[in-house]
């Protein structure tokens, strides 16, 4: 089950489409492309001038609300909150989800009558106890009596890959994803030098787990970085996305770039149209970056004008990123950012 | 009385070895368990966790993480440790022919090699061993083999040796560890504990690194992280390689009890096996049984 088969029904039919161009004429390949432009509008709010210190449940409610989600929709359902915690550092804490941000958005859930969890699986250390000591974060959710699960070690079960983008023929999923209602991507806003950025989607390689894919989870590499990343998000139960866009990493992320303070938090229920809108936000073209294209074919729409913004619109918030002089990169650059800088 | 009793007792009627997050046996833990109880001189108490693994060799001589998933079979070098200690403590040769088979099945394995790119400051073209089949050659596990070969006299192999080589390569420039990426992009990465302790414990008697400034920048890293919070398996793994290197914190023992009394957060069979292998090289335990030398089992110090 996952969130797609709702919100996602093209407007028109595959049927219908094979029929009005001729069936013989319309391969794979074409239907692909009529599909990614035939989503139906996905929401995705974005607030502005946001504080680790402030209201951020408010924020994160208003978000959801304006979403259109109801209290109702959590009400007795297994909530799991999904940060990056790749490989924290003390010293580089905007790398991470910042702790304020995954107790609000608890917060949240919970009053609305959902049990929530926090689970990740370190992408590049194999001790969680210390990665949650480094982040912050273990501190912070024992505070708010928040229970973790740590995907890495988790016992696992395999799930079809039903994206099948990579050659993987399925992936091993931990016990709390798969019993997971919601499973809630809490990316930070970051570059990534090898895909240009990372949010709500790539966020998602961080529960599979390290005690079957290895720290780092080379067998994604090594099935392609794009690919893979649409197939996680594909095999998934249902997903939404709270962005921490308020201190985020610009330059050489996702680990070791410079600190860059937006002061945004972005929500919305299909993290490929979040996604799309942060790529936006930060100076890139989400037509160029590979993952989110092929996104645009099985998860949901990156095109603008299938996204509806609500609270700030994304024009009014966004700055380009620094990012790292390597043609693959700058190639990522959307022209309008580059024309006006 | 000894504080460290109790938690070898309990270690000792352990029935199930467990990582924190999943009540399911695993090899890791299990290999961990019976490590740190033959290093307590306690062969007997650790033959349940070591027939368990020998239950998990698969017919190429691997062990996988569970009994479940055989794959993949990275623990088939703590497997070959573990009865490896067992045989030597109690003078029998119990686990031979598993041990025999997992060698074989280790010297066939590998990790994938790539061409040097100059985007990456690592030699990626030294043969390790990966966490996954057919994945690329990271530290830990080139750890975890070198090791398994050395404690069964194979420590002049050519698989070791190039294991050894790609540990010392995978040495930040200015000391410590990660997962096994040095320079990427111009930029050195993060060192961390863990790998540090375990590069550490690897490299202890090494001469080829014996003139590399890494060698003390390192110990000097983690004698400057570690401390009495320093989480479990961190802090076993520092003071595992800093004790290699006569490096050990005075206090090490005194953390690692806090870390086994403390109530929350409770610990795993994992974390508990981790803590009290590494006490066990604290001389001032030897009343409580023939502290056998973590260092004789993992056999380090001899090389």
């Amino acid at each position: 089950m996952n969130n797609r088969e709702p919100l996602r029904t093209p407007a028109i039919t595959r049927r219908a489409a094979m029929q009005s161009t001729g069936a013989a004429v319309l391969g794979v390949a074409a239907w692909a492309a009529v599909r990614a432009l035939q989503w139906r509008p996905e929401p995705v709010f974005v607030a502005k001038n946001q504080r680790y210190e402030g209201a951020l449940s408010t924020t994160i409610r208003d978000g959801l609300v304006a979403c259109g989600f109801k209290p109702a929709d959590f009400r007795g359902r297994r909530v799991l909150l999904k940060p990056n915690l790749v490989e924290p550092s003390r010293r580089i804490p905007h790398m991470t989800t910042h702790p304020a941000i995954i107790v609000a958005a608890a917060e949240v859930f919970r009053t609305w009558g959902a049990s929530v969890r926090v689970g990740e699986a370190p992408g590049h250390v194999r001790d969680t106890l210390m990665a949650l000591a480094e982040s912050g974060v273990g501190e912070a959710l024992d505070d708010g009596g928040l229970e973790f699960a740590d995907l890495n070690y988790e016992s696992v079960a395999w799930r079809r890959n039903t994206g099948r983008f990579s050659p993987l023929k399925g992936l091993y999923l931990p016990q709390s994803v798969l019993g997971a209602d919601f499973v809630v991507s809490m990316p930070k806003m970051k570059t990534h030098h090898h895909v240009g950025m990372t949010a709500s989607m790539k966020n998602f390689y961080g529960v599979l787990p390290g005690i079957k894919y290895g720290w780092p989870k080379n067998v994604l590499h090594h099935n392609g970085i794009p690919e893979t990343v649409v197939d996680i998000n594909c095999v998934l139960p249902r997903t939404l996305a709270i962005v921490d866009g308020i201190d985020c990493m610009e330059g050489d992320g996702p680990i070791l770039g410079s600190r860059k303070s937006m002061g945004l938090v972005v929500v919305g229920p299909n993290v490929a149209a979040v996604d799309a809108t942060v790529a936006r936000i930060m100076g890139l073209e989400p037509e160029r970056i590979s993952y989110m294209k092929l996104a645009s074919r099985a998860v949901g729409p990156i095109d603008d004008r299938s996204i509806e913004q609500r609270g700030e619109p994304w024009r009014r918030v966004a700055s380009p990123f620094n990012i790292l002089d390597r043609p693959y990169l700058q190639s990522l650059r959307s022209d309008h950012v580059a024309l006006a800088t | 009385m000894n504080r460290l009793l109790p938690h070898l007792e309990r270690l000792a009627a352990d029935q199930r070895w467990t990582y924190r997050a999943s009540r399911e046996s695993s090899a890791e833990p299990a290999a961990w368990s019976a490590l740190a109880l033959a290093s307590h001189g306690q062969a007997d108490a650790a033959i349940a966790a070591c027939t368990w693994l020998a239950g998990l060799q698969q017919r190429d001589g691997s062990v996988g993480v569970n009994a479940r998933e055989a794959e993949p079979r990275w623990p088939t070098s703590l497997a070959i440790l573990a009865w490896n200690a067992v045989d030597q403590t109690s003078g029998q040769q119990r686990f031979r022919t598993p041990i025999e088979r997992a060698i074989a099945w280790s010297l066939r394995d590998q990790g994938k090699t790539a061409p040097r790119s100059p985007e990456v400051g690592h030699d990626t073209e030294i043969v390790g061993w990966s966490w996954a089949a057919a994945t690329h050659s990271w530290l830990e596990p080139t750890c975890f083999f070198v090791l398994a070969l050395r404690s069964t006299g194979n420590a002049q192999h050519a698989r070791a040796n190039d294991g050894l080589r790609m540990i010392r390569d995978r040495l930040l420039p200015d000391g410590g560890a990660n997962y096994g990426n040095t320079v990427v992009m111009g930029q050195a990465l993060l060192p961390h504990i863990e790998p540090t302790g375990l590069a550490l414990l690897c490299l202890a008697g090494s001469q080829s690194v014996s003139n590399d400034e890494r060698l003390p920048k390192s110990l000097d890293y983690l004698r400057s992280e570690v401390h009495e919070r320093t989480a479990p398996t961190s802090l076993a793994f520092a003071c595992l390689g800093l004790a290699a290197h006569g490096r050990r914190p005075s206090k090490a023992t005194d953390w690692m009890i806090g870390h086994l009394e403390r109530a929350r957060p409770a610990l795993s069979a994992y974390e508990r096996s981790l803590l009290l292998l590494a006490a066990a090289q604290d001389a001032r335990w030897a009343g409580i049984g023939p502290v056998a030398a973590t260092y004789s089992l993992l056999q380090v110090a001899a090389t």
